[in-house]
């Protein structure tokens, strides 16, 4: 059933992706109520499909991660008015996704996988899974930031003009992500320590991940730090957001090589 | 066609296609001078008027047959006109009637009859002529604006007919909206007072933004304008300093060669600590150096530019014309499904009442001559006769109301009226 509804969940990701494309491949945009139903009806069986899983291992954090990027596209469609977050949000997702179906999902009925399911160990995945996935719609305010930076720049009027947010409005949504996106993951952190230290000799969990997690959470402070303390906005703060969240996803890559076979580690 | 007995929905008027600007500005009447163009037409026997005046057309809405109402119109508009072409005013007019009149009505509602494909302002230009006017309106105009307004909303939000910009004020309006989103409370400085600037601005005013200082060479004009769009007026060598703090500088001088330079305001704008600065240059020659939009976070639009925005905005809107048509035509078939009902119900009412008439006579006729009845079995052949007219009369009251509300009511109407002898009402 997971998997069945996973791949439901996948084709509407998939399809929401091209009808958000459209545009950009010289077709006729599709109406706005079709570009936000088929992500909803995606999210809401992924609800459902996640429900039933155990948070543990590479394959339900990836889901779980596909599912607060596509809600938090919602929310960004529903405020700015427009159907650019679901570019690159679409894209992400799906493939996310797919990932998730490739490393395997399954209910888990071992007693560890069940004692995982305790409300300290679920609340800290779902917060920091909702940290990264708000990075990463931090990461999507910049790149489309600096896709209409460059057009008006250029007197290009053409489909990015058309179709993107306001430059103003997209560097407020990066700002939003980053603000909450840290004390998001930073509850999510400190709730993997408490959890640490309540149930000692629970969860096995690899050094690696506790390096990556540690070295998001820092990433993602220095982002909040430039935009606050030091003022940056526009097209610094899009640089900022852009290497930051480039710089977990190729930490993340070679402490993967790096430890082949841990398969505890996200 | 559904006619009230000669009486109907007849639009008399002028607009952008038939009459030239000088001609249209003529006719223009102010919200003070509709009711008493109105209660002119009106003493001419029309039973309900609306005007509709904007800068692209003078229409007259009645209820009412064609003369003298007709005249009074044409002799209205050409008191106005004093040097009227041989054929008088009627050259530059245009009557239309009964269901076109209101398809006439739902286009212009809808900026398909707009000189602008499309633009917005139409609306609450209908909407205006309709409360100015309501006092003399009646309930078929009061009933058809109303509706007009309804079908203007959906064609803008069904279609993309209102989507994006076109004309070059307002594609600079649009072009500030992309950089800074929302423009209410953003400040614009403008340069130049000449009747481009001074549309821009109001523009970027009715957008919300503020206009916090107009600079010309000669101060009187700029004064005038800064006056009415709440500025300051300054001299074009005291606004430079002003590049550091505006949001929105929109450039329309008369100058022949650029007065915003580099050396200028480059090291102003520098020390902006990368706020956007959007420059709209809407001279021709142009007013602003292009080395200006080198500057970090300058965003400097020409004449050129806005027009291209412009015309892709209209383009866009021309493919959405047949979506936008065709909600004005199944509105205008409600419309006129309403309006025909209005013929129909008195008509059958009256069909009724002169059928129980014919009945009760001729009742009264046969009980004469069956004098030997029982009262219990006179009763029965009462209730006889009124079960059969009752019978004979379902199908075509049926029948009648069905077409009416099909707007089909007029063609039965008239066969009920031949065939039963009943007159058109006055």
């Amino acid at each position: 059933v997971i998997v069945t509804l996973h791949l439901i969940v996948l084709a509407l990701y998939g399809l929401g992706t091209a009808l958000a494309l459209a545009p950009f491949l010289g077709l006729p945009p599709s109406p706005r109520p079709l570009n936000i139903a088929l992500p909803c009806a995606g999210a809401a069986l992924h609800v459902v499909a996640i429900s039933q899983l155990t948070p543990v291992g590479l394959g339900p954090a990836l889901s779980m991660l596909a599912l607060c990027l596509v809600l938090l596209q919602l929310a960004s469609e529903r405020l700015l008015r427009g159907s650019a977050v679901a570019l690159l949000a679409g894209p992400l997702a799906t493939a996310l996704v797919g990932l998730a179906l490739l490393s395997g999902l399954t209910p888990g009925g071992s007693a560890e996988a069940v004692g995982s399911r305790n409300a300290w160990f679920v609340l800290h995945v779902a917060l920091s899974v909702s940290g990264v996935a708000l990075m990463a719609l931090a990461f999507i305010a910049a790149a489309l930031y600096l896709l209409q930076f460059r057009e008006l720049k250029a007197r290009r009027f053409g489909q990015v003009f058309q179709l993107f947010p306001p430059l103003e409005r997209l560097d407020q949504l990066n700002r939003f992500a980053l603000l909450v996106g840290f004390p998001t993951l930073t509850l999510g952190v400190l709730l993997a320590l408490g959890y640490g230290a309540r149930f000692s000799g629970g969860l096995h969990v690899a050094k690696a991940q506790i390096v990556w997690g540690m070295f998001t959470w820092v990433v993602l402070g220095w982002a909040v730090w430039v935009r606050v303390v030091r003022h940056w906005a526009g097209r610094r703060a899009a640089f900022a957001s852009i290497a930051g969240f480039s710089a977990v996803l190729l930490v993340y890559v070679a402490l993967k090589l790096a430890q082949p076979g841990v398969e505890r580690f996200l | 066609v559904t006619d009230h007995g000669g009486v109907g929905i007849k639009v008399l008027g002028v607009n952008h296609r038939t009459a030239p600007l000088e001609v249209r500005e003529r006719f223009a009447h102010g919200a003070h001078e509709v009711p008493g163009a109105l209660a002119r037409v009106m003493a001419a026997g029309a039973q309900g008027g609306v005007l509709l005046s904007t800068c692209n057309r003078t229409e007259f809405y009645l209820v009412t047959e064609e003369e003298p109402a007709f005249d009074t119109v044409w002799s209205l508009l050409g008191e106005r006109l004093p040097a009227a072409p041989t054929g008088g005013v009627r050259e530059y007019g245009y009557v239309v009637r009964d269901r076109e009149a209101v398809r006439h009505l739902y286009r212009v509602s809808a900026g398909l009859d707009s000189m602008i494909l499309g633009e917005s302002q139409i609306q609450g230009q209908v909407r205006e002529a309709w409360e100015i006017s309501r006092a003399q309106a009646g309930p078929v105009l009061h009933r058809l604006f109303q509706t007009a307004l309804h079908v203007g909303s959906r064609v803008r939000t069904e279609t993309g007919l209102g989507m994006g910009t076109a004309s070059a004020a307002s594609a600079g309006v649009a072009v500030a909206g992309k950089i800074f989103g929302d423009l209410a409370g953003r400040s614009a400085l403008i340069l130049g007072a000449g009747d481009m600037a001074e549309l821009a601005a109001t523009c970027l005013s009715d957008e919300g933004v503020k206009i916090t200082l107009v600079a010309n060479r000669t101060q009187e004009r700029a004064r005038a304008i800064a006056e009415r769009l709440g500025g300051r007026a300054v001299s074009l060598e005291d606004a430079w300093a002003y590049f550091a703090t505006t949001d929105i500088a929109l450039c329309s001088t008369a100058a022949p060669h650029a007065v915003v330079t580099w050396e200028r305001v480059g090291h102003i704008i520098a020390g902006r600590g990368g706020r956007p600065l959007c420059i709209l240059d809407l001279a021709v020659p142009r007013d602003v150096d292009p080395a200006v939009a080198q500057l970090e976070n300058v965003f400097l639009y020409d004449v050129d530019d806005l027009q291209t925005v412009a015309a892709q905005a209209t383009a866009r809107r021309r493919d959405e014309v047949p979506a936008a048509e065709r909600i004005v035509e199944e509105e205008a078939d409600h419309f006129w499904a309403w309006y025909g009902g209005l013929g129909v119900v008195p008509a059958i009412k009256e069909f009724r009442t002169r059928m129980e008439a014919l009945r009760a006579a001729e009742l009264e006729r046969v009980m004469r001559q069956l004098g030997h009845l029982s009262a219990e079995d006179r009763a029965r052949v009462e209730q006889f006769s009124e079960a059969l007219l009752s019978k004979f009369l379902h199908q075509p009251t049926v029948a009648l109301k069905a077409a009416a509300e099909e707007g089909r009511g007029y063609g039965l109407l008239e066969a009920l009226r031949r065939l039963f002898g009943m007159e058109p009402p006055a």
